[in-house]
């Protein structure tokens, strides 16, 4: 019954915001994602001891592994629907969007969290895929939104470069589907029983497949080098959107890649896995190094950082100890909320300056104090700096690499990782500090606004002081699950 | 007979790189679908599994007649030029797909050394399929043409699951269809909107966003 409410409430909201009026719209869907975060909670906490939930006869299951990423999705969800709110009035009242339009955002938003939070629900493999695409066909329309050149190319590149790695993806399912029916006779994609049966399977097709899996979820995932959508899409959504997109759809494809290389490392050890993980990890962070350096766009600068942290989840999964993969669920989470409050802060300033430029974007502390104080914790928070939750999961990461004895791969990522503090640090602060340009008035932030800004930076820091024992918990049980082993 | 029917699919899927039109191109994807329906149907009819007809049925009906008329449908509400703008002509292309085919093959080779000669062939011919499909996607210019070269992509990875592996679980292929035909529609729109904004569908020139 938990698991279906979870993926029933956001299509009933989508319904409802087809149906109701302006007012009561917004009330029904606040509701509905606080009663969503409230039952991910709930899912979280029962499920700790390590223990699956299976409802409709198989066709959902969680384990600690979804529970924490339907934990993730719902709690970003809630935070962008609450910004979403004044920040799509403004437009209205701008005439950039019609009321209509303004309703088919509620209606999109919805379906798209719906697709979102099937994906860690579904046991069945080649339903977790088409959970994958269908999150790409509903968030495209919310990065098209505006219907201008940009956005329509964006939309466009989004829609098919996705699509092709998807495609690959489920060629890559259909090979592990053929090692199973090859290997047992058995006819079924069902991840917990292909799970039991992994130990058998031809290795040679599984590594195929894996590489399949890989680049074509990685494409999602914003691996580079298969990122070149990811910029133009992130940059161009609806900030809210932007958001979503970065914190969290990213991660949903991460998820499907974890599951598909649980089964791969059951059938021929995690060496294969590992490797191609640090290498695609370290290759990602690099990439995103570089291009953050000479970066002029303020959303598609966090973009780049985007890509550079998934890197980072990605190397820590490929180190593969306890620690590496608890941080690396740990970072997906500060990753999340860091960019989420990043990205708002970056769509306040944009509106106000009527530009992405960064250059022309100066002195926001100046003329939007509460969104430049949220940019600057952000700030600092995504070089990694203390006392927040990135620091934390990042020392964790590198310390687990030293302990394994990976010194080339963290040398490596530590030198890259300083490349992009260089950049970030000298592209935003000049953005927040700086002297405003003249014709530029102050303030303008909502009370809701600040409100998401003020939670999400508390949240943050409570991540890098003192983990709350619960999420503790569940991080360990997803850990294990994901090593297959004790902690 | 899944030998016959292999063959025509790879005879279709060359004949899509000397297309020079649109509708070309698509009356030749729903050609290749219709093999494709052939592959499934002979498969239910040895089987004699009901889910297996159904999926054939839904085969016919998604990629045989809904999405070609749509694209087609599409192409005449836009009214473009109809030519697909060739990156690399039909020679030239012809000689690249052979290429692909031969690597298809060392591949297949290598990764399913002991396995049938009808199975073997079913892989090359799946993962050429899907290869072409992919190089429809990079040497035409068209926004269309990419929509028809993923749903060629699309059309290898039904074949290699229908033909090695027996076709996937009954629901499972419901739901891919259904996606399948969705995806086209989305992208279908989208290529509507680029052509109202732009107003031309030809991708190597939407060049905005950049770095």
């Amino acid at each position: 019954m938990l698991l279906f409410s979870i993926v029933i409430i956001p299509v009933l909201a989508a319904v409802l915001s087809a149906l109701l009026p302006a007012r009561l719209r917004g009330m029904a869907n606040l509701a509905a994602h606080g009663v969503l975060l409230a039952l991910a909670g709930i899912l979280a906490y029962r499920i700790s001891p390590g223990s699956g939930i299976v409802a409709f006869g198989g066709v959902l299951r969680a384990d600690a592994l979804s529970a924490f990423f339907i934990l993730l999705i719902s709690l970003i969800n809630l935070a962008a629907l609450v910004y979403s709110r004044p920040y799509l009035q403004e437009d209205i009242d701008g005439g950039a969007l019609s009321v209509r339009q303004a309703r088919g955002y509620d209606i999109l938003f919805n379906v798209f969290a719906a697709t979102m939070l099937l994906v860690p629900l579904l046991d069945n493999l080649g339903h977790m895929w088409v959970a994958v695409e269908l999150t790409t066909l509903a968030s495209a329309f919310l990065v098209g939104f505006y219907n201008t050149k940009a956005s329509v190319e964006a939309a466009w590149k989004y829609v098919i470069i996705c699509s092709v790695g998807i495609t690959l993806a489920l060629l890559g399912t259909v090979l592990v589907y053929y090692a199973v029916a090859a290997q047992a006779g058995t006819k079924t994609l069902d991840w917990s029983v292909i799970m039991g049966r992994a130990a058998g399977l031809n290795p040679r097709i599984m590594s195929v497949a894996f590489l399949f899996i890989l680049v074509g979820y990685g494409t999602k995932a914003g691996l580079a080098p298969m990122h070149t959508w990811l910029p133009d899409a992130h940059s161009q959504a609806l900030t809210p959107v932007s958001a979503l997109l970065s914190g969290v759809l990213l991660k949903t494809s991460l998820y499907a890649i974890i599951r598909f290389a649980m089964i791969t490392n059951k059938a021929m050890g995690p060496e294969f896995t590992s490797r191609l993980f640090i290498f695609f990890g370290l290759f990602s962070v690099a990439v995103a190094g570089i291009f953050l350096l000479a970066q002029k766009d303020f959303k598609r600068l966090l973009a780049y950082s985007s890509i550079e942290h998934v890197g980072i989840i990605v190397f820590a999964l490929g180190v593969g100890t306890p620690l590496a993969v608890f941080g690396s669920m740990f970072h997906a989470l500060n990753h999340a909320v860091t960019k989420s409050l990043v990205f708002f802060a970056a769509g306040n300033a944009v509106k106000k300056y009527k530009t992405h430029h960064l250059h022309m974007i100066h002195g926001l502390v100046q003329t939007l104090p509460f969104t430049a104080a949220a940019a600057l914790v952000g700030l600092l928070s995504l070089v990694g700096m203390p006392p927040f939750g990135i620091f934390m999961s990042k020392l964790m990461i590198l310390s687990a690499c030293f302990q394994k004895g990976l010194y080339g791969p963290a040398v490596l990522l530590l030198l890259f990782l300083a490349v992009v503090f260089g950049a970030l640090m000298f592209h935003l602060s000049a953005s927040i500090f700086g002297h405003k340009p003249k014709g530029i008035e102050s303030g303008g932030e909502a009370l809701s606004m600040k409100l998401v800004f003020v939670s999400l930076a508390l949240l943050l820091v409570l991540l890098g002081v003192m983990m709350p024992t619960p999420l503790q918990a569940l991080l360990v049980a997803a850990s294990r699950l994901v090593t297959g082993g004790g902690l | 007979m899944t030998l016959f029917l292999l063959t025509g699919i790879m005879i279709l899927t060359y004949a899509m790189l000397v297309c020079h039109r649109i509708p070309a191109l698509i009356q030749n994807f729903r050609l290749q679908s219709l093999f494709l329906f052939l592959v499934t149907l002979d498969f239910a009819v040895r089987q004699k599994e009901a889910g297996v007809f159904v999926v054939a049925g839904l085969l016919l009906l998604v990629k045989v007649i809904l999405i070609p008329s749509f694209l087609n449908h599409l192409v005449k509400k836009i009214r473009v030029d109809e030519r697909l703008g060739l990156f690399l002509n039909p020679l030239l292309s012809l000689i690249a797909a052979l290429f692909l085919t031969w690597g298809a093959a060392v591949f297949c080779a290598w990764l399913v050394s002991d396995s049938p000669a009808v199975v073997f062939a079913a892989f090359v011919v799946s993962i050429t399929v899907v290869l072409v499909g992919f190089f429809i996607m990079v040497f035409r210019m068209k926004a269309l043409t990419q929509i028809v070269g993923l749903l060629v992509m699309e059309n290898g990875i039904f074949l290699l699951a229908s033909s090695i592996a027996g076709g996937m679980p009954f629901f499972v292929e419901i739901v891919i269809a259904f996606d399948v035909f969705v995806c086209a529609i989305i992208t279908g729109i989208f290529m509507y909107r680029i052509n109202k904004v732009f107003t031309h569908i030809e991708v190597h020139r939407l060049t905005d966003l950049k770095g």
